[in-house]
């Protein structure tokens, strides 16, 4: 049996870490996701008329900034920003975990390319996720049992082992104008 | 995965909460507890951080600090009083007594004195006795042993009876007043320390004295006086005794050397024999005054910061996401030993400093001090 990063030393982790992201750094943004059923798309699935937006979500986040760029293109001077928001995946977890009923986290969204990340009322477009951080190495959602719900190794406790901290999202700015993002109803 | 609920500001004890419950229903220790929590909490920097703690731990925290008050007050009680309290009921406990200091343990301890001079002690004394045999000086008395059931290697003679009479009954009672002259002559027909009766005139008793001395040192100079070697059991007398002696018994004193130590081993069965059972037990929370209190809130803040400690630091980095913290462990961890030491040594220094011996010395030290100034009141001079 599994004997380090047992679901009580976790539990510390993430009192740590949201009172570490929510009281300490208290760095925060806003995440949209694509309202998919209402946004029409064409035959590629792009979005070729309105984007619609689900409604947005406040979460705490470790941010990374890379350092402002303006290349010249054709059209002119442009401007890039790469960001990277870095979320505590307990945060983005639904409120049926045990952890987050009672609690304001549980925002249940699944970090995805496209999604739109609101910071500094600057909008950023997630480039990719990254979900590869785990505490002595495990995942609990992976406790490798067989049909009868037996871990051939013995390892009946993998469940309750180990820890996926974080989903890091990586992100590129993108113009306000492209998004069509607005808290008014009546722009539609 | 399960949620492990952290100190949420507040709290509520109910009996059963600590790890023994000595304590649990005493009704002051019961109010007690959630202010020591809050407290600790509140040291530990509650609310602007959160304490990876929940009320048990404080709870326990608590308890433990009660119970190392107790245990140093006791100590020190012990350790002030043991030689007054060795042998006494065990049985009964000691917490609300005053103990009186006596002197059986040391009578006790004197006792093996009195054993080797012979004047009481804890190991018995036997009598023995050889006969003696004209011309023969040398006797074995292993060999007297043996024939007694004895072994030689565990007797020890520790007392002969070899001396001629008492000086006392070989002069005549001076009261006779025939004279310094006539000394022996009276013994030497039998009759010594009778009196004629026939003077009247009153002698200090350094005269009786005297003629003592005077007696015993003419047997050792003029005669061949009585006296012995021992060694190894082999017993030697002097004079070598005459063909008159035959039969005569000269007798010993001996005692046996296992007995020595067998007597020196006292069942103490319900009696205090160490002090481990000298029956002290846990306090009433209650009853300790708000000087102690106060070192127990702050023996439980120095417990409560090491059990943080030990939470913070289990693992050396706490994963945070996309890197990892280090949190206070150490430091939390080096302050409460520190505090806790601190506090025990602080204690430890008021306990000694109210111990009889420092009381009387305080005694003795404000007694000279007030005698000292009384030297600087002008004596003036009376006039009537």
């Amino acid at each position: 049996m599994a004997l380090f990063g047992e679901a009580r030393d976790i539990s510390m982790f993430r009192h740590v870490n949201r009172e570490l992201m929510g009281n300490v750094i208290s760095q925060q943004v806003v995440y949209y996701k694509p309202d998919i059923q209402e946004t029409v798309v064409n035959m590629y699935g792009e979005a070729s008329k309105e984007k619609y937006w689900n409604e947005p979500v406040l979460l705490n986040s470790i941010i990374e900034r890379s350092d402002q760029s303006y290349p010249d293109s054709e059209i002119g001077v442009d401007f890039q920003w790469g960001i990277t928001f870095k979320f505590l995946r307990d945060d983005l977890l639904n409120k049926l975990e045990e952890f987050n009923s009672n609690s304001v986290y549980g925002a249940n969204l699944v970090p995805e390319v496209g999604d739109i990340i609101m910071w500094k009322n600057g909008y950023y477009e997630v480039d990719g996720t990254n979900a590869n951080q785990y505490f002595v190495g495990k995942n609990p959602d992976y406790d490798y049992k067989d049909d009868n719900g037996d871990n051939p190794l013995g390892n009946m406790d993998l469940d309750q082992f180990g820890y996926s901290v974080s989903i890091i999202c990586n992100t590129h700015y993108v113009p306000a104008d492209k998004l069509a993002i607005s808290p008014y109803k009546e722009r539609f | 995965m399960a949620d492990i609920a952290i100190w949420p500001g507040s709290s509520s004890f109910a009996p059963g909460k600590t790890p023994f419950g000595f304590y649990d229903y005493d009704s002051e220790f019961m109010g007690d507890a959630d202010k020591v929590a809050k407290f600790c909490a509140q040291r530990l920097g509650y609310p602007i951080q959160n304490v990876e703690l929940q009320d048990i731990n404080f709870y326990t925290a608590f308890e433990e600090a009660t119970t190392i008050y107790a245990n140093e007050l006791y100590a020190y009680k012990i350790r002030e009083n043991y030689l007054s309290l060795e042998g006494g009921d065990a049985r009964f406990p000691l917490n609300d007594k005053i103990i009186q200091p006596n002197l059986a343990t040391i009578i006790k301890y004197s006792g093996q004195y009195g054993t080797e001079a012979g004047v009481g002690g804890n190991t018995n004394w036997y009598s023995g006795s050889i006969s003696l045999t004209g011309s023969v000086q040398d006797y074995n008395l292993d060999t007297w042993a043996s024939e007694n059931g004895l072994e030689g290697e565990n007797v020890e003679i520790r007392r002969v009876f070899y001396e001629a009479p008492p000086a006392i009954d070989r002069f005549y009672d001076p009261f006779g007043g025939t004279g310094t002259g006539m000394m022996g002559l009276t013994d030497s027909f039998g009759w010594g320390g009778y009196s004629p009766a026939v003077n009247f005139l009153l002698m200090p008793l350094n005269f009786d004295l005297a003629r003592m001395q005077s007696i015993e040192m003419s047997e050792q100079i003029r005669r061949s006086n009585y006296s012995f070697e021992l060694i190894n059991n082999q017993l030697r007398i002097f004079p070598i005794p005459s063909d008159g002696d035959t039969g005569t018994k000269l007798w010993f004193q001996y005692l046996k050397k296992d007995e020595r130590l067998a007597d020196s081993i006292i069942d103490a069965t319900d009696k205090i024999s160490d002090v481990s059972n000298v029956p002290y037990e846990n306090p009433q929370y209650l009853k300790i005054n708000s000087v102690g209190r106060s070192w127990i809130f702050e023996m439980t803040l120095a417990i409560a910061k090491e059990m943080l400690a030990y939470v913070r630091n289990k693992y050396q980095n706490i994963p945070i996401p996309g890197s990892d913290v280090t949190l206070n462990g150490s430091d939390l961890l080096a302050g409460g030993e520190k505090d806790r030491d601190k506090l025990v040594e602080k204690l430890r220094t008021y306990f000694d400093e109210t111990s009889k011996r420092a009381m009387l010395e305080r005694r003795r030290d404000e007694s000279q001090f007030r005698n000292e100034e009384m030297t600087y009141i002008p004596m003036t001079i009376f006039v009537g």
